[in-house]
């Protein structure tokens, strides 16, 4: 019962209190460049929920299995770099083998999230809030995705509606999207300190 | 630094190295088989007619783009010649890949405008203050007093993806060194003004109205609409006169003294050549203007 609570409140700091783009600023590339429409957004967000998902389970196991017990934690960067890529690539192919429709719809992005900091993040983050359990590292990496995802669609959502209304000249583009950014953290902010 | 130096380096760094190295190699491998397993079969005729395509990714031929028209292609062979910034030149490319023979009808179409009122020449009731594009204009009925002209909102340079259009004056205008001829723009329109049409010589002689309305209601609201007076049409057959607005047979032009005669006599100043080297528009003769 504890280790479930556990999880559900690791799940759910993730997703909203300390969810990676409002509260850690990782991941803005995308999340800027990809929110365009909602149906792509949602698209971007539940590849990258799924990188994140394996390359978070696969770097725990590496860092915990094979970097700590050799004492070897100043290579985890590169490790972890490689892991990501290395996700992606198998990610990629998977894919295009099983679902080419997806594979189309999904087209440079699933590339792109090799240097989505969001993913190195969150891989960094595990290990610096000390987890020790590869369930809780699982649920962790999965809820950061589902983070991602919301944000990223809560993002789209605004900016289509965005396109209907009577934005100023000189904030049209990309000031107003960043202003929209800035307020959309500045609402998460208000979850703060709530858990963890 | 001495060699003893150098030698506790190298006690230090070399696991970092092993480890790296075993785990890249297993990530290699990992992928090697992956790479096998999961390979896709892609036809190379595919990639071949791709490589034939303009790589604009228009969407003129009713694909998402030209990789997926190029898949399309292949599969059924008729949907060739569907490429419109390609032209026959990429149709006999997909052809000589596919081993196809296709007539070589190809005269290469490219759109025109059916209006020629720049903001001067129109009159309006009343100034329009709703959603600055033509579809939602054009669904009120007095927008401006021709039923039939441009509205100048640019719905069909938003469509444009070469950046080929643009408003010039209120009206909408056509680079033709940008234009691939996809066709969005005639699609976009919501008057239809934009007419895709066989440019058979590289400057092409068209009306550019498209009022119905009768003569005088049309000179009342336009000073350089169509009035359907019919010079035009006494001079050569290539112009025929229907519902008070003269239309060029297009199929049938051809650049004749004739035609030359009937845009200079056109009252209006409403015959004009289009095209990438297009001489400008005459401007309506003083007569007309105060007629």
């Amino acid at each position: 019962m504890d280790t479930l609570n556990i999880l559900i409140m690791g799940f759910i700091s993730i997703v909203i209190v300390n969810n990676l783009v409002f509260t850690k600023f990782l991941g803005i590339c995308p999340y800027l460049g990809v929110s365009g429409r909602i149906d792509m957004a949602f698209g971007m967000g539940m590849a990258v929920t799924f990188v994140v998902t394996l390359s978070g389970t696969l770097t725990w196991m590496i860092d915990h299995w094979v970097l700590m017990k050799l004492g070897l934690e100043v290579t985890r960067y590169v490790c972890f770099i490689l892991v990501i890529a290395g996700a992606v690539q198998l990610v990629e192919m998977y894919v295009r083998k099983f679902f080419p429709s997806l594979y189309e719809s999904f087209g440079i992005f699933l590339p792109l999230i090799t240097t989505n900091c969001a993913i190195l993040g969150l891989c960094l983050f595990i290990n610096l809030w000390e987890i020790d359990n590869l369930l809780e590292a699982v649920v962790l990496s999965f809820g950061a995705g589902i983070g991602f995802t919301m944000a990223i669609c809560i993002m789209a959502g605004i900016r289509e509606n965005l396109n209907l209304a009577d934005v100023p000249d000189c904030l049209k583009g990309a000031p107003i999207t960043l202003i929209t950014a800035g307020i959309l953290a500045l609402a998460f902010m208000g979850f703060a300190g709530m858990i963890r | 630094m001495n060699l003893a130096d150098i030698y506790q380096l190298w006690q230090g760094a070399w696991p970092a190295g092993v480890t790296m190295l075993a785990l890249g190699s297993s990530f290699a491998v990992a992928l090697l088989i992956a790479s096998e397993k999961l390979k896709v079969k892609v036809d190379p005729k595919i990639e071949q007619i791709y490589e034939a395509l303009p790589h604009l990714d228009c969407g003129a031929c009713g694909f998402a783009g030209c990789s997926s028209y190029a898949r399309a292609v292949l599969e059924k062979p008729e949907l060739i010649g569907k490429c419109a910034p390609g032209g026959p030149e990429t149709s006999g490319k997909i052809a000589e890949i596919l081993s196809l023979q296709i007539s070589d009808s190809g005269v290469l179409k490219r759109p025109i405008v059916h209006c020629r009122a720049h903001d001067d020449d129109k009159s309006c009731y009343g100034k329009y203050q709703g959603i600055p594009t033509c579809t939602a204009a054009n669904v009120l009925p007095n927008v401006q007093a021709c039923k039939f002209g441009c509205l100048g909102f640019g719905d069909c340079c938003y469509a444009c993806k070469f950046d080929a259009l643009g408003i010039v004056d209120g009206l909408a205008t056509i680079d033709y060194e940008k234009c691939t001829g996809c066709g969005a723009c005639s699609k976009a329109c919501p008057r239809n003004l934009i007419e895709m049409i066989p440019f058979s010589y590289e400057n092409m002689m068209t009306v550019a109205c498209s009022s119905k309305e009768a003569g005088k209601t049309t000179r009342a609201m336009c000073k350089v609409g169509c009035i359907g007076c019919g010079i035009c049409g006494k001079q050569t057959e290539q112009f025929r006169v229907e519902d008070n607005l003269a239309r060029l047979d297009y199929e049938k032009y051809q650049p004749t003294e004739q035609t030359e005669t009937a845009l200079n006599k056109c009252p209006t100043g409403v015959i004009i050549y289009v095209g990438k080297t297009a001489p400008a528009a005459k401007q309506p003769t003083e007569k007309a203007v105060s007629a």
